[in-house]
């Protein structure tokens, strides 16, 4: 019996000036839950998110920056040689939020 | 006086062999009219032994205990792995970082970081080891904790005493039995195997739906012929038409019973908790196994996986085929998965008032390799690994046992596994000094030839 993950999560996150917070997280697959920062379209963070619904991304370097939630979507277990897998992958969960230093 | 099950029975002060094995048979045999007859006649005395419950989390395939909790970050990179410890509610206790959720409650988790074991390192070992207490002897098989129990204290209600969700334990390597069977004490007091994934649409309980074409009424006629059968058959009545009628009865009962059905049904629940335990197979079994410890059953295992092979588990042996787990499944699945279920039912425990009823045994079959093999996974390592309990009598907040500096052996206080089976006994309340099983042959035998770990309950 392989593990089944049914629906989809999803949740909401809000910004207060470089403070970003999330809500709930619906249809909540219990995988690792992270913030994906980018800084002028270049994934440069991908801190956890479960245990805290607050963060605030420490760096202050000048640029535009992306941030969404994630959840880690579980397909299969397979990986290609590089160790990385092949059809199991990171989906977006939520809105985007962006902010500009 | 020994108790068998909760029997009293004065054995030295005039009570007869015959007597003796009468009230135990029935007590151990116990079905719950039998339970209500002894009970009216004086008998039983339910308050002499308050049994509480078991739920077991089974991590089939085995966490690497230097990469969950018993870390060494002062050891050599090829040795402390890739994860970093973090603090928890108890100074100066630290475990991985993927278990952020588990950090905040380590104030109710009693850890046991010197479990060992010296006989082969396959998983099957493991696993008797684990839910048995005993090495494996073909001519003998030792019954699961949860039949033991089962055999003892009966059923409260019209749930089996032990249920394991969500499938027994498949192929893990060898064909010897994973030790999730009843053993010598008979399909009667076999556990009660799901056979179904609670984290799915529609879910349906497979082992209580019906054949096709099978309806209330005709389940009713067919159990009240069998009854007229079994009334004829009585007369020459053997342990075996005992078991069997006990086993039919199960069956009937949690066919035609709503509320048994209810208790199987995790959409009972709110999206809010369901979502708390994690919509995966794992996570709705947790919460499965709150319920049904709820509803009266005595001992649920929930295996966290029934294979190694071609799935994510704990096996990580990273080896590019059928086992290739590696740290990349332990970050992102296993223990998110692991934190976010296992927090939530201890915390849904204890909001319902059930935590102290209910002893909750995290165990696993043994450790990993201190050494990263050269594809960067770990092998199986049985001289030294951590599990740990939560509720019930134990006192949290400790850590029992450590290892050396690279996790390769005791360092002191070393516990080998009968000890933790005993340990489960205990916590549940049931006096190894004098409650007795019937063993092989029916001989009354003690639960487990160990003593309990004695720190547990400090």
């Amino acid at each position: 019996m392989d593990q089944k993950f049914e629906g989809t999560p999803k949740a909401e996150i809000s910004l207060d000036g470089r403070k970003l917070s999330r809500g709930e997280v619906t249809n909540d697959w219990g995988l690792r839950l992270q913030w994906q920062v980018k800084r002028d379209g270049k994934v440069i963070a991908t801190p956890p998110a479960r245990a805290e619904s607050r963060y605030e991304h420490p760096d202050k370097t000048p640029g535009k920056y992306e941030i969404v939630l994630q959840m880690w979507k579980y397909v299969n277990y397979k990986k290609n040689k590089q160790r990385e897998f092949i059809s199991s992958k990171f989906i977006d969960i939520s809105n985007t939020v962006t902010y500009t230093i | 006086m020994i108790h068998v099950g909760q029997a009293n029975v004065p054995l030295c002060d005039g009570v007869s062999r015959r007597s003796f094995l009468q009230a135990g048979a029935t007590a151990m045999g116990l079905s719950l009219p039998t339970a209500m007859e002894l009970e009216a006649a004086g008998a039983v005395d339910p308050k002499k032994q308050k049994i509480k419950n078991c739920i077991t989390l089974f991590l089939v395939g085995s966490p690497g205990h230097l990469d969950t909790w018993d870390m060494k970050p002062d050891a050599p990179a090829d040795i402390r792995g890739k994860f970093k410890p973090i603090s928890t509610a108890v100074p100066g206790v630290q475990i991985c970082e993927h278990f952020p959720l588990m950090a905040r409650m380590m104030d109710k988790v009693a850890l046991i970081r010197s479990l060992h074991h010296n006989t082969g390192a396959s998983h099957e070992n493991g696993q008797r080891w684990m839910m048995t207490g005993y090495d494996f002897n073909a001519a003998n098989i030792q019954p699961h904790m949860g039949s033991v129990v089962s055999r003892v204290f009966g059923q409260k209600t019209s749930l089996p005493a032990s249920i394991v969700l969500p499938a027994k334990i498949g192929n893990t390597g060898t064909s010897t039995p994973h030790g999730q069977a009843s053993g010598y004490l008979g399909t009667a007091h076999a556990p009660f195997f799901l056979g179904s994934d609670p984290a799915v649409k529609n879910f349906k309980v497979a082992n209580l739906e019906p054949p096709k074409g099978q309806t209330d009424f005709r389940i009713n006629s067919r159990r009240n012929l069998l009854k007229q059968l079994d009334d004829l058959q009585r007369r020459t009545e053997t342990s075996s038409t005992i078991q069997r009628d006990t086993a039919y009865s199960r069956a009937f009962n949690l066919l035609t019973s709503p509320k048994t059905r209810k208790a199987f049904d995790p959409a009972e629940e709110t999206d809010k908790l369901r979502d708390r335990y994690g919509r995966n197979t794992f996570g709705q079994s947790c919460l499965l196994a709150r319920r049904l410890i709820e509803n009266g059953s005595r001992f649920v295992t929930v295996n966290h996986f029934d294979t190694v092979f071609n799935v994510t588990c704990w096996d990580m042996h990273a080896n590019g085929s059928s086992l290739d787990n590696t740290y990349l499944d332990y970050e992102r699945h296993l223990c998110p998965q692991f934190d976010q279920a296992f927090t939530a039912l201890i915390e849904d425990l204890e909001e319902r008032g059930l935590l102290e009823d209910t002893v909750v045994a995290v165990l696993s079959e043994f450790g990993r390799t201190p050494k990263l093999n050269n594809r960067g996974g770990r092998d199986h390592y049985p001289p030294a690994w951590t599990n740990f309990f939560v509720g019930g009598g134990v006192k949290g907040g400790q850590v029992i046992g450590s290892t050396d500096k690279i996790g390769a052996a005791p360092h002191d206080r070393p516990v080998l596994p009968p000890e933790v089976v005993a340990s489960v006994y205990t916590a549940m309340g049931i006096d190894l000094e004098t409650t007795m099983m019937p063993g092989p042959g029916s001989r009354p035998v003690r639960f487990i030839e160990a003593d309990p770990i004695k720190e547990l309950f400090g």
